[in-house]
């Protein structure tokens, strides 16, 4: 043991450089919670790169100014942790950054998806919607984060480090945003824009595979042209993400030509 | 150190900005605190207190100027919803931000690394120290780093910008330089223990 922690202990300087990865990351930040002296030692250490960051300082485009803090009017901003919430949480900045980390992690990591332009943006906060898809999605992330209070598994996929978001044309009009996070074999979607239905009719969610199609839920009315969001669990590799037009009862089986598909990736 | 200081108000660094350079952190952390009471003035001070050196510690990393101009917007706004969780014990403000920003610049390559097949670039080892001052941002916070930063070995320095600047994992600044990674985890404690004795920080 004491070993093992002299081990981790020389971690310090690659810690503070962002320079490990993986399960020894976990390993290092678990050791720094039991290490009042490890802290201490990120804490200086960070400040010294910090100053690294701020020689490489070069001016951002005047045009960025305005629209980064006007964008932040559609951000909802997270509450203070509260005591007991804190010691509950790792030390240091850890919660800030909204990495999540869902139990059960230990599921293989699977490719990722083919959306290659999409698939790299890493959501791990809200923030990153707003930017990369325009407006419309704003008014889908003032949902999220309403929802975000009520249901932590959705907050858990949108904060999950490996989080990824895709987005794709819907056949019949609007547009299909989903985050997904492969390690917690769940997904979030939600929809921009979706023709509106009659009342017998609704949008049903569907994971299809070789195997034939499951129910994956019914997409809730349309608030202000958004649609969802809607939890996908138990995500299986290799599966697609499907979206039918459906009797608003709902159907054990897709009954219509999907108006979109997600290949999930894996 | 900041450590322990119960009402975030505002607190000089010495020697940080002092020829009014980028990445000032003067009162930042009362700064910090009114953003985290929704405050859109204070929130435009953050941005114009870091976001330079956001900008270019994301460039450093990313390389692609538009993708490091979208990444910094992502940290400041990251930063506009998570102020209320800044923990001023953990250190300042402005190490959290430049952590932050840090973080998603390397998460951003990391992803597309993965995605894409992995390509090694060599060169930053040579480049990136002398590129520390860029000439139209010339600091006196950036000639103080730079000097600095000549002050490590050669192998300290070079682990510690292939892994901040080149956003390399410490494996992978051991691959890029030849020596043992047992060596490279040292090289990068040092040398950050050097460069803080340095500069000064607290």
């Amino acid at each position: 043991m004491q070993a093992r922690r002299t081990v981790l202990h020389t971690l310090v300087g690659p810690y503070v450089l962002d320079a490990v990865t993986g399960q020894e990351q976990a390993d290092f930040e678990r050791h720094l919670q039991a290490c009042e002296q490890c802290r201490g030692d990120v804490r200086g250490l960070r400040e010294a790169a910090a100053r690294l960051a701020a020689a490489a300082a070069v001016a951002p485009r005047l045009a960025l100014r305005e629209p980064t803090i006007a964008a932040a009017d559609r951000i909802r901003q997270l509450p203070p942790l509260v005591a007991s919430e804190r010691s509950a949480r790792r030390p240091g900045w850890r919660g800030a950054a909204d990495r999540l980390r869902l139990p059960g992690s230990g599921v293989p990591q699977l490719r990722r998806p083919w959306l290659a332009s999409l698939a790299a943006v890493v959501v791990t906060a809200l923030a990153a919607t707003a930017i990369v898809f325009g407006v419309h999605v704003s008014v889908m992330q003032g949902r999220m984060s309403a929802m975000e209070r009520r249901d932590s598994a959705i907050a858990a996929i949108l904060g999950a480090h490996d989080a990824t978001t895709l987005t794709a044309q819907v056949r019949s009009g609007g547009t299909a945003t989903v985050v997904m996070s492969h390690r917690a074999r769940a997904l979030v979607f939600t929809a921009a824009g979706l023709p509106k239905l009659p009342a017998s009719k609704a949008y049903e969610l569907w994971i299809m595979s070789r195997a034939g199609a499951t129910a994956a839920g019914m997409l809730p009315p349309d608030y202000k042209g958004m649609s969802g969001p809607v939890v996908v669990r138990r995500l299986t590799p290799g599966g697609m993400l499907g979206l039918t037009i459906e009797p608003s009862t709902g159907t054990g089986q897709p009954t219509s030509a999907p108006v979109v598909m997600v290949a999930l990736g894996g | 150190m900041v450590g322990g200081k119960p009402s975030g108000e505002g607190e000089l660094r010495p020697g940080a900005g002092a020829g009014g350079g980028h990445g000032e952190a003067q009162g930042l952390e009362s700064v910090l605190a009114e953003v985290a009471k929704g405050d859109h003035a204070a929130f435009r001070a953050v941005y114009d207190q870091t976001a330079a050196a956001v900008l270019g510690i994301v460039r450093r990393v990313l390389r692609d100027p538009a993708q490091s101009e979208e990444v910094m917007q992502e940290v400041l706004l990251e930063v506009w919803r998570s102020a209320a969780r800044f923990d001023a014990s953990a250190g300042s403000a402005n190490a959290w931000i430049m952590m932050l920003a840090h973080r998603r610049a390397v998460d951003r390559v990391r992803s597309e690394e993965r995605a894409a097949a992995r390509e090694l670039r060599a060169t930053v080892a040579v480049i990136e120290y002398d590129e520390v001052s860029d000439a139209a941002l010339a600091t006196l916070e950036q000639e103080r780093v730079r000097r600095c930063l000549g002050g490590l070995t050669d192998l300290q320095r070079q682990s510690v910008t292939l892994a901040y600047y080149g956003g390399h994992s410490y494996r992978e600044v051991a691959q890029l330089l030849g020596v043992a990674v047992g060596t490279v985890k040292t090289r990068m404690r040092d040398g950050l223990i050097r460069l803080r004795d340095c500069l000064g920080v607290e």
